[in-house]
């Protein structure tokens, strides 16, 4: 029987989509709490874009941007070795995960854009 | 045998605190939610079923079809599109129940949550106050700000709308309105210590044209306690 070493590194590629998106869902839940706590929704920067709106964006496209830079660095080389390798396997989910986690940032915090923020 | 099935299976969506009986457009919104969530997973459900007894009575058209086809179609674009469809509905649903400014401003009725009492307190009489008994115009959208003295606690009538938290030194607002009059159930929906259970309070809405004297009367049962 053949012994399979898994990297701890590995396993945190595995997962690394999902925390930049989990750090956005902090982020955006924390800042936006703080937002109208101050009331920056009441503060128009220009025409009827408020303070409140466009730091929730900067903290959306700040990790948006993370995630697909994560998604990009763990594009698998085409000359890599076969899919069976372990491996090699971990780095297609770590670089597959990556990409849903993009996808689900932009699915699910794309509210910010539209939805009312305070009240 | 099936409206013996759907009997039981009901009998527990009725009564002062269903919010399968709404009777407000707040509640209304959150039930329409719940009905289109219970579709979504229904659905879901009778194709993960579906594709399950497929794979053991007849599995040559899902070999044919081949894992990557199965997960593409049965683990992204279907679940994709039943869950956006669920969040369309439900940030659609969740803007029409904000407490938005607007000009005349509803009336404010403040609820302030204490272990394990209700306070209501009523604009235009002077800061008078009921407890565990709140009393509302029917047909009118009111404005409650609810905060709370201790504890969080979180107001709730399942049946009008809700809920939000009461927050020691904040004021969090919920618009909820009575279609019509009646008496309905309230409650703390966010555990306080031992008395949570019982943090119960009623609700009577009343017909507008009574209301005032019908509060005045519950004031004064009140203060006469």
């Amino acid at each position: 029987m053949s012994e399979v070493t898994v990297q701890g590194r590995q396993l945190v590629l595995l997962a690394a989509g999902f925390i930049v998106w989990s750090v956005a869902f902090v982020a955006l839940y924390a800042m936006l709490s703080v937002g109208c706590a101050y009331g920056w929704d009441r503060i128009d920067l220009a025409g009827g874009l408020t303070l409140q709106r466009v730091q929730l964006i900067v903290i959306f496209l700040v990790h948006l941007g993370a995630g697909l830079w994560l998604a990009r660095a763990l594009r698998p080389a085409s000359t890599s070795r076969g899919d069976d390798h372990p491996a090699q396997f971990l780095r297609h989910a770590a670089y597959g995960t990556a990409v849903a986690a993009v996808a689900a940032t932009a699915f699910t915090f794309a509210g910010i854009f539209a939805l009312t923020s305070c009240y | 045998m099936a409206a013996l099935g759907s009997a039981l299976a009901l009998s527990a969506c009725a009564g002062p605190l269903s919010t399968l009986q709404p009777e407000g457009p707040s509640a209304r919104g959150a039930a329409m939610l719940w009905w289109i969530m219970l579709a979504g997973s229904a659905v879901i459900f009778a194709l993960v079923s579906a594709m399950l007894v497929l794979a053991y009575a007849r599995p040559g058209p899902l070999r044919a079809a081949g894992p990557k086809t199965i997960m593409v179609w049965g683990g992204l674009v279907f679940p994709g599109i039943v869950l956006t469809a669920l969040v369309v509905a439900a940030f659609a649903l969740g803007e029409r129940m904000l407490a938005t400014p607007r000009d005349p401003a509803p009336m404010r009725i403040e609820a302030i949550a204490e272990r394990w009492i209700w306070t209501f307190r009523y604009p235009g009489t002077d800061g008078s106050e009921t407890r565990n008994r709140l009393h509302i115009p029917a047909g009118q959208d009111i404005d409650f700000v609810v905060t709370s003295g201790d504890v969080i606690h979180a107001f709730w009538i399942p049946r009008l709308g809700g809920k939000i938290d009461a927050i020691p030194g904040r004021e969090n607002i919920v618009r909820l309105r009575a279609d019509r009059p009646g008496v309905y159930g309230g409650v703390c929906a966010e555990y306080c210590g031992e008395g949570h259970a019982v943090m119960r309070f009623t609700v009577e809405a009343h017909e507008e044209a009574d209301y005032e004297a019908r509060l005045a009367a519950a004031i004064a049962e009140e203060s006469a306690r």
